[in-house]
């Protein structure tokens, strides 16, 4: 153990410690930049300004995607989707990709589909409606973590979308 | 396995938190701070059981917890350098009668802080009856008077 004026035994490391406070500020800096960046939605739960509510696609077109571009695992989270009711059939096939029911939970689909079943390469919800344009909501809760590329798909039009999942 | 790797990155998580905040932070609790931390324990409480209320998860978290508890002091004790930067080091805030103004600013401490340690630990009444204030690394001020001062403390 050090001595202090001779007489004092502490081991005092005043260079260790000016070395933390530095750190500390730093820390402080970016412990601001985070809490700014929470409230401009970057870590989820919606944000000033909604910024990241984001579309994709076009309504005009027959195929609209609303989603949150980031979303948290375990938390509820939802997707949009408008779309022209198919004229030629009384039934609407929405197809999903597979990453949509592996890294989703989908809590409630609104409307109910008529039908699911998925295939090798996703998940298709078939609606019964002849409104024109109609909307679906999913509900769902994130499983996995990370970037999650999604591709929404009507017999006319293909929409890509990319998550992101925090932890 | 997940519990484990939420345990472990939520003790170091929090770890963190606790160095950088600075060591004055939760030492003295005032109401605030007790609210902040009861704050803090329930959010934490959260992110680490999720939603497996399982008997088997508390097991698994509260083992996991003190291994790396355990670990981290036995660390601590083989390499003391590793020890000092996880801890801290005790900060001299007075020294020999004199008040190291720029230290207490980087501590955030005061000297209405010092007194208090000094009414509270060795009764004393000024400041200038103080030889060495330190802030300790677990924040705690102690006190060491000057030597006159110390014998009549003893008298008493």
């Amino acid at each position: 153990m050090r001595k202090h004026r001779g007489e004092l035994d502490i081991d005092e490391d005043i260079q260790l410690e000016s070395t933390n406070w530095k750190v500390q500020r730093v820390a402080w800096v970016v412990m601001a930049i985070f809490v700014l960046a929470a409230l401009l939605g970057f870590t989820g739960d919606g944000g000033i300004g909604n910024l990241q509510s984001l579309k994709a696609g076009d309504s005009a077109e027959g195929l609209e995607v609303e989603y949150e571009r980031f979303i948290r695992r375990s938390a509820p989270a939802e997707i949009k989707v408008k779309l022209h009711a198919s004229t030629s059939d009384s039934l609407t096939d929405l197809h999903l990709s597979k990453d949509f029911y592996e890294h989703l939970k989908i809590d409630k689909v609104v409307p109910e589909p008529a039908e699911v079943y998925t295939t090798e390469q996703g998940i298709t919800y078939r609606f019964a409606t002849a409104r024109q344009p109609f909307s679906v909501t999913f509900y769902l809760t994130p499983k996995g973590m990370g970037s999650l590329p999604l591709h929404f798909s009507t017999a006319e039009k293909q929409v890509a979308i990319t998550q992101f999942i925090h932890p | 396995m997940e519990t484990v790797i939420r345990g472990l990155i939520l003790y170091v998580f929090l770890m963190l938190i606790f160095r950088i905040s600075g060591k004055r932070t939760l030492y003295e609790a005032t109401v605030f701070d007790f609210v902040l931390l009861l704050i803090i324990a329930e959010t934490a409480e959260q992110a680490l059981v999720g939603e497996d209320h399982s008997l088997m998860n508390s097991f698994v978290l509260i083992i996991t917890l003190l291994l790396t508890d355990i670990s981290l002091s036995l660390l601590k004790q083989k390499y003391k350098g590793f020890g000092n930067v996880l801890d801290g080091v005790p900060v001299i805030l007075l020294d020999d009668g004199k008040l190291l103004h720029e230290r207490l600013k980087k501590v955030r401490v005061d000297e209405a802080d010092i007194m208090e340690s000094a009414r509270a630990l060795r009764g004393l009444e000024r400041l200038d009856q103080i030889k060495y204030a330190i802030l300790e690394k677990d924040g705690k001020i102690t006190i060491i008077p000057k030597e006159q001062e110390q014998k009549e403390i003893e008298k008493v």
